[in-house]
């Protein structure tokens, strides 16, 4: 082909400085603003800001049609090439016109100009530019893009390795990349909130509309979404009468009675973004994202479940672009988008036009730039005798028609003209100066939703457009989304799929009746490239994705949908190919010569738009991620200082700090010394609590633990020990006999929910025959410990008279019912994790504060200290009870030196397996105590090796489990878990731990190295 | 022994403080209370013993058990709440501390197992023209009045914690049991889920 | 997913825990019985292995924060379809489910 136009035109020495677009001063008397008409409030003028400069605009205006109509076409570089890049769409599949809104801790990247709402002061930057958007000094390279296509990463970077992270990476974000995140937590707040209807529309262009009012007029529960600001969808970008008024109006008749029907809910400002199984769909609500701060008590955006017996998908479609030479320059823009901004938006999106579209779309155009007073230089159309209604409305508004293609855009900063081939005379280039090229390569119905279940779209030949597959159940699609692409239909199938949806909810729905709508042509012929072009020809905007990566791509065998994507990035980031998937599969089946529907088609996962993670975060971030449990003696713990520690949801007190104290360690061993040797008192509220009943609740236990619990006497109380089915150990507890039919069981406070599932596993699914009931009294209860020599002198104070607590009438193992402070009902336990005296007294929840105060204040003059458990694990260390770090998923209870609990004359749960060989092997890592004989810190985690041997996991013997600072004996003191275990008592082995770089020789010993004989608990 | 009697703490009453909060364009939308008074016990039948079990109660206390997820009224201010398959939740309004369990003990001995609750949850009621979208940014059930109405129960959650939920009237009201050691946090959820639509909090609420 | 709990109605998949494959029985071993053998087979089998087809599948859902109860669900794992839901006592007691 003959370049006709081989001069290129001068460029204008101001393409290259800052142009001033507007007066200074902001105006809403913006240049390019239509003096009437548009669904935008004259009477609302915005100030709002675009890098720094201020310009005006109207409340109704998006930023998009702001900066247009301010006369502003270039918004942003693009992502790899730093290509100068304007506006090309009117909604969510905008790929070039990105910009960071807002400032500060509020700053967004990647908004997308054409759905951010204006708002007074609304603040925005471009993006991916350096040191400015007009120059760019990144944009060279484009300069080096034969070397930076597809792949060229992945073929670059790979040596040396270690460069990646350094260098490499470091710089191809700062020279690709996409806007910039705050960096600062975010102040706005978000919620989740749940909703459930019969029919849940989604979009409210014209089948979408028709479809609420068809369900809604039923009586049916109906939820219509929409992501755009104002209801009504392309009825607001469109120049049609329906039913002898302008389409606009006529929405908004049907808007006023959807809004009194009351079962109707309308969500504006809501994408729904996926759709999940049986009826459940995502949607984000952007609740205050057009103020400039959300109101108080407004989220900035809440996700809505939504629970849809029904739904209607009517997304309505998305145009595609024409791929030819430098198609993304500021100025070319979809056809549909132009009619948006002129009939919405009242702004003219430039000064002189070309129109080229494949489609009799361009029959709108055309009149729609004509009666808004811009000048079509051509209508160009590849199409010929198909093209007739084309040509006529060209005629009509008296441009040229041209048979053939637009070739390459030129320009730099902004369009400038085109040049154009003509069918008839290809050899003769054409050129026509302008600043808006109206493109239309077809619609695309917006099949996303519809495949978030897997269904694959179906390619129609007939619409040269993929239309939804096999459908979500409950899922119906209705308008343009179904490929019903004229308005006549898309009311029609609108009313059809909301009158049967209702009708599948038990709603007998009539005939909404049918407006006069005149005819309307919809015929195209594909067109997926533009062969003879010169220039860059875009596929992906977004991500710089040109028809040459595609053929690289080919070449290099990335021929498979999938392949395609990953290799070259097509269809990915924030727009996920919303503008370009079509015609990036397109060019793949003409270059492998298969159809289209051969090549693949794309299925999408949610979001159907980006989601901030903040917003699905919701409330549950920070200390509210989680429910946190507090015990009913936590305000009396706080008073005194606490420092709290989380365990599981629970906060409880992790020692008593005082002034002077050094360190938490002066606190513990002060709260351990008072313990051992007066009294101390700790909140055990948060252990897990059962209550169980029932005449074969004795049985029921047996099963449940390895150790036999109907033998137990009543008013008695028993350790036992509860292993998984694999013979593993699963938790430990006290169980408590109350009555012959009456247990009372505690879990430790981290399994406590898992024992309760285990449990009622257990009598549900293993033996539903046992007559046993039980419920969790977790929070019935409130549970201190006392403990230490002085613990009954305390206890004497608060236990009613008539109660014998003394140490014949209630020994050590006694478990009863008393009353406290004159007639409340209590429980008492005479069980002893430290070693000491202790016993564990509940008393109902609402006295559970008043009882500590009543306990300290009792034990004052006898020295009680209040401990936590930092206290209650040197303790329990010094004892040799096993806890968490030795019950650890891992461990058998022979592992943990506890065989002899296991009962051999019944059966229970794990027993078969806990005799599994492997689980009996004498080399197996058994609970062992030692003593630090070096000189070293130890911490848990350090692995036993023999002295002398080379530290590796063959020689690796076991590991530490616990250890602390024992105070009562002035030396560490640790547990663990070693090979050969209470065999090896007095060997002496290295405390091995390379993470934290120490090494220390101990001294293996029994793990019990306080009162091993028992007389201090049974004093 | 103490001199002085020891002091009941109700769950809320550290938290729940009495006043309007929240957005205050327009009246209230959310009433919050808690009910402070009101005596709880879990009710579960004993093996097979199901049927006298109902017939025990129907005679003992005028109501039937409700064997799908209901609230039924006995005399005397006893209400049961389903809560599980043959199981159900016992309220007692202005119950005395420990009054339940032996009330319904004597009349459901070895026909039931029955364990005073009565400490174990906070009951919150919750009222008002935007409850039901104040509690739908936390509970996953349709509360709307075709699908809950009055008398109608569920086992569910809010926002992370297991609830007992059920209505009392059209207004509509609702009645939340939680267990005690989450009340803080319900209530925290709860008053930020209502703050949107202004709420207005009482201390206590006698539960009839 | 919804699930539709036999006794509270139809709920979302947050208030139901998943454990598998509802198909496996506990074995009765008489105490001192040798672990070897088809006992062996039998609690390796009960302890470790699961069915997995494609299709539909009876697996064990507890309504943890619903009613509590252990539901028998019979689910098409390729499409989610729920076919039936039953409570996991009541198909034991039947013998529909032999679980010990």
């Amino acid at each position: 082909m003959v370049d006709a136009a081989s001069n290129k035109p001068a460029r204008a020495a101001a393409e290259f400085a800052p142009v001033r677009q507007t007066a200074a001063a902001p105006s809403a008397a913006s240049p390019y603003r239509l003096a009437t008409g548009g669904i935008v409030d004259r009477s609302a003028p915005l100030l709002f800001s675009f890098d720094g400069r201020n310009y005006g605009g109207l409340r109704g205006d998006t930023l998009a049609s702001a900066l247009l109509a301010n006369g502003v076409r270039l918004v942003g570089r693009s992502f790899k090439y730093h290509r100068p890049r304007g506006i090309l769409a009117a909604g969510s599949e905008e790929p070039n016109a990105l910009v960071e809104l807002r400032e500060g801790a509020r700053r967004e990247p990647n908004t997308r100009a054409t759905v951010a709402e204006l708002y007074e002061g609304l603040a925005a930057v471009s993006q991916n530019r350096w040191p400015s958007l007009w120059f760019d000094c990144m944009a060279v390279n484009s300069l080096f893009s034969p070397i930076i296509g597809a792949g060229f990463y992945y073929k670059t970077f790979m040596w040396p390795a270690s460069f990646w992270e350094k260098l490499y990476e470091p710089m191809i974000r700062r020279a690709a990349g996409l806007g910039r995140a705050a960096g600062m937590p975010d102040p706005d707040t978000y919620e989740k909130a749940f909703a459930h209807c019969d029919v849940l529309v989604i979009g409210s262009g014209p089948a979408g509309l028709m479809a609420a009012l068809a369900a809604g007029r039923a009586g049916a529960r109906v939820i219509l979404c929409d992501e755009d600001f104002e209801f009504g969808g392309r009825l607001l970008a469109e120049c049609r009468d329906i039913d002898g008024r302008p389409c606009a109006q006529w929405a908004g008749s049907l808007l006023a009675e959807l809004a009194s029907l009351p079962e109707v809910r309308m969500l504006k400002r809501t994408t729904v973004f996926g759709a999940y199984d049986h009826g459940v769909y995502a949607a984000i609500e952007r609740v205050a994202d057009h103020l400039a701060t959300p109101s108080p008590h407004m989220p900035r955006q809440r996700v809505w479940n939504i629970v849809a017996k029904r739904t209607v998908l009517a997304a309505g479609a998305i145009e595609r672009p024409l791929v030819f030479g430098n198609n993304d320059r500021p100025g070319v823009m979809l056809g549909g988008a132009v009619r948006a901004y002129l009939n919405r938006f009242a702004v003219k999106p430039g000064t002189r036009a070309v129109v080229f579209a494949n489609n009799d779309d361009a029959v709108a155009t055309l009149l729609d730039l004509a009666a808004a007073g811009i000048s079509v230089q051509a209508c160009v159309d590849p199409r010929g005798a198909d093209a007739g209604v084309v040509r006529a409305a060209a005629q009509r508004i008296g441009t040229r028609f041209v048979n053939g293609a637009v070739v390459r855009a030129r320009g730099g900063h902004r369009l400038r003209a085109v040049d154009v081939s003509a069918v008839a005379e290809p050899w003769h280039k054409l050129t026509f100066p302008c600043d808006l090229l109206a493109m239309s390569g077809g619609w695309s119905p917006s099949v996303h939703l519809s495949s978030h279940l897997g269904g694959r779209p179906q390619w129609s030949d007939a619409l040269a457009a993929f239309v939804p597959g096999p459908l979500p159940r409950g899922m119906s699609v209705a308008g343009a989304a179904a490929g019903e692409f004229g308005l006549a239909a898309c009311l029609a199938g609108g009313a059809k799929a909301g009158a049967e949806a209702a009708g599948d909810c038990g709603f007998a729905a009539k005939p909404v009746a049918m407006p006069g709508i005149g005819p309307e042509p919809i015929g195209i012929a594909a067109l997926w490239r533009v062969r003879a072009k010169r220039g860059k020809a875009f596929v992906d905007f977004q991500n710089d994705v040109t028809v040459s990566d595609i053929e690289l791509a080919e070449r290099e065998g990335f021929r498979a949908v999938e392949h395609l994507k990953r290799y070259t990035t097509l269809g990915m980031a924030t727009d996920q190919g919303k503008t370009a998937n079509v015609n990036g599969l397109a060019i793949m089946a003409e270059l492998t010569e298969k159809t289209i529907p051969a090549t693949g088609a794309t299925r999408f996962r949610p979001p159907y738009t980006p989601v901030a993670i903040g917003a699905l975060a919701g409330h549950h971030r920070r200390k509210d991620f989680k429910p946190t449990r507090l015990t009913p003696g936590h305000a009396w713990a706080q008073e005194q200082g606490a420092v709290f520690m989380e365990t599981g949801l629970w906060l409880r007190a992790q020692y008593f700090p005082q002034p002077g104290d050094n360190s938490w360690l002066d606190a513990c061993n002060r709260e351990v010394t008072a313990t051992r040797n007066a009294v101390g008192v700790c909140d055990v509220s948060t252990l897990g609590k059962i209550d169980l009943q029932g005449t074969d609740a004795g049985l029921f236990l047996d099963r449940l633990y390895a150790n036999a619990m109907s033998s137990l006497p009543v008013g008695r109380a028993r350790y036992g020990l509860m292993l998984r089915e694999d013979g593993f150990v699963l938790d430990d507890g006290t169980v408590s006999r109350l009555a012959e039919d009456h247990f009372f069981v505690t879990t430790t406070t981290a399994n406590a929910a898992r024992v309760m599932q285990h449990m009622d596993f257990c009598h549900q699914v293993l033996w539903p025959d046992l007559d046993v009931q039980f419920v969790s009294v977790s929070d019935q209860w409130a549970q201190y410990s006392l403990a230490g020599p002085k613990a009954r002198e305390v206890l004497q104070k608060l236990v009613d008279g008539q109660h014998d607590i003394s140490n014949t009438a209630f020994p050590y193992m006694a478990a009863g019912e008393v009353t406290v402070g004159g007639g409340v009902p209590a429980r008492l336990f005479r069980i002893s994790f430290s070693g000491e005296l202790a016993y564990e007294i509940s008393v109902p929840a609402r006295f559970g504060d008043a009882v500590i105060r009543a306990v300290v204040a009792a034990g004052a003059p006898l020295g009680i200290r209040p401990y936590g458990l930092e206290a209650l694990s040197v303790m329990r260390i010094e004892k040799g009870h096993v806890g968490g770090a030795e019950i650890n998923g891992q461990t058998t209870a022979r592992d943990l030196g506890l065989e002899r609990m296991v009962s051999s004359k019944k059966d229970f749960i794990g027993r078969v397996m806990a005799g599994r060989p492997a689980l009996l092997a004498p080399d197996r890592p058994a609970f062992v105590g030692f003593k630090s004989v070096g000189d070293g810190a130890i911490g848990a985690g350090a692995h036993f090796l023999p002295v002398g041997a080379e530290p590796s996991a063959r020689n690796d013997e076991g590991h530490v489990t616990s250890v602390a600072y024992s105070p009562t004996l002035g030396h560490l003191v640790g547990l663990g878990l070693l090979k050969g275990g209470s065999k090896r008592l007095g060997e002496k082995m290295r405390a091995y731990d390379p993470l934290r770089g120490r090494d220390t020789l101990i001294e293996v010993c029994s793990p019990v190295f306080y009162d091993p004989e028992g007389a201090r608990l049974r004093a | 022994m103490p001199d002085q009697a020891l002091r009941q703490r109700a769950p809320l009453e550290a938290l729940a403080r009495p006043g309007r909060f929240g957005a205050t364009s327009a009246a209230a939308g959310v009433m919050l209370s808690e009910i402070r008074d009101r005596g709880l016990a879990s009710v579960a039948a004993r093996k097979n013993q199901r049927a006298a079990l109902l017939a025990a109660a129907k005679s003992a206390f005028g109501c039937g058990l409700p064997t799908r997820p209901r609230r039924a009224f006995g005399r005397d201010g006893l209400s049961f709440v389903w809560a599980g398959p043959d199981q159900w939740v016992a309220m007692l309004d202005h119950g005395p501390v420990g009054g339940i369990e032996p009330r319904l003990a004597a009349s459901l001995k070895g026909l039931a197992s029955v364990v005073d609750q009565s400490d174990g949850r906070a009951v919150v009621r919750i009222g008002g023209a935007r409850a039901r979208a104040a509690l739908a940014k936390g509970m996953p059930i349709d509360l709307h009045e075709r699908a809950f109405t009055p008398g109608d129960a569920a086992l569910t959650f809010f926002s992370h914690i297991n609830v007992h939920i059920w209505q009392v009237d059209e207004t509509p009201t609702y009645e939340i049991a939680v267990p005690r050691s989450f009340v803080g946090s319900f209530w925290h959820w709860l008053t930020e889920a209502s703050a949107e639509f202004g709420y207005e909090a009482t201390g206590s609420n006698s539960s009839a | 997913m919804r699930i539709p709990c036999p006794y509270c109605g139809e709920r979302g998949n947050a208030e139901y825990a998943y454990l598998g494959d509802a198909g496996v029985s506990r074995p009765q071993t008489p105490l001192g019985a040798a672990l070897e053998g088809a006992t062996l087979d039998a609690w390796m089998n009960y302890v470790y292995l699961r069915d997995n087809p494609a299709g539909a599948h009876r697996e064990l859902w507890y309504h943890a924060s619903g009613c509590r109860a252990w539901l028998i669900v019979t689910r098409n794992v390729s499409t989610h379809e729920i076919l039936n839901v039953e409570a996991a006592n009541g198909a034991i007691r039947d013998g529909r489910v032999g679980a010990l």
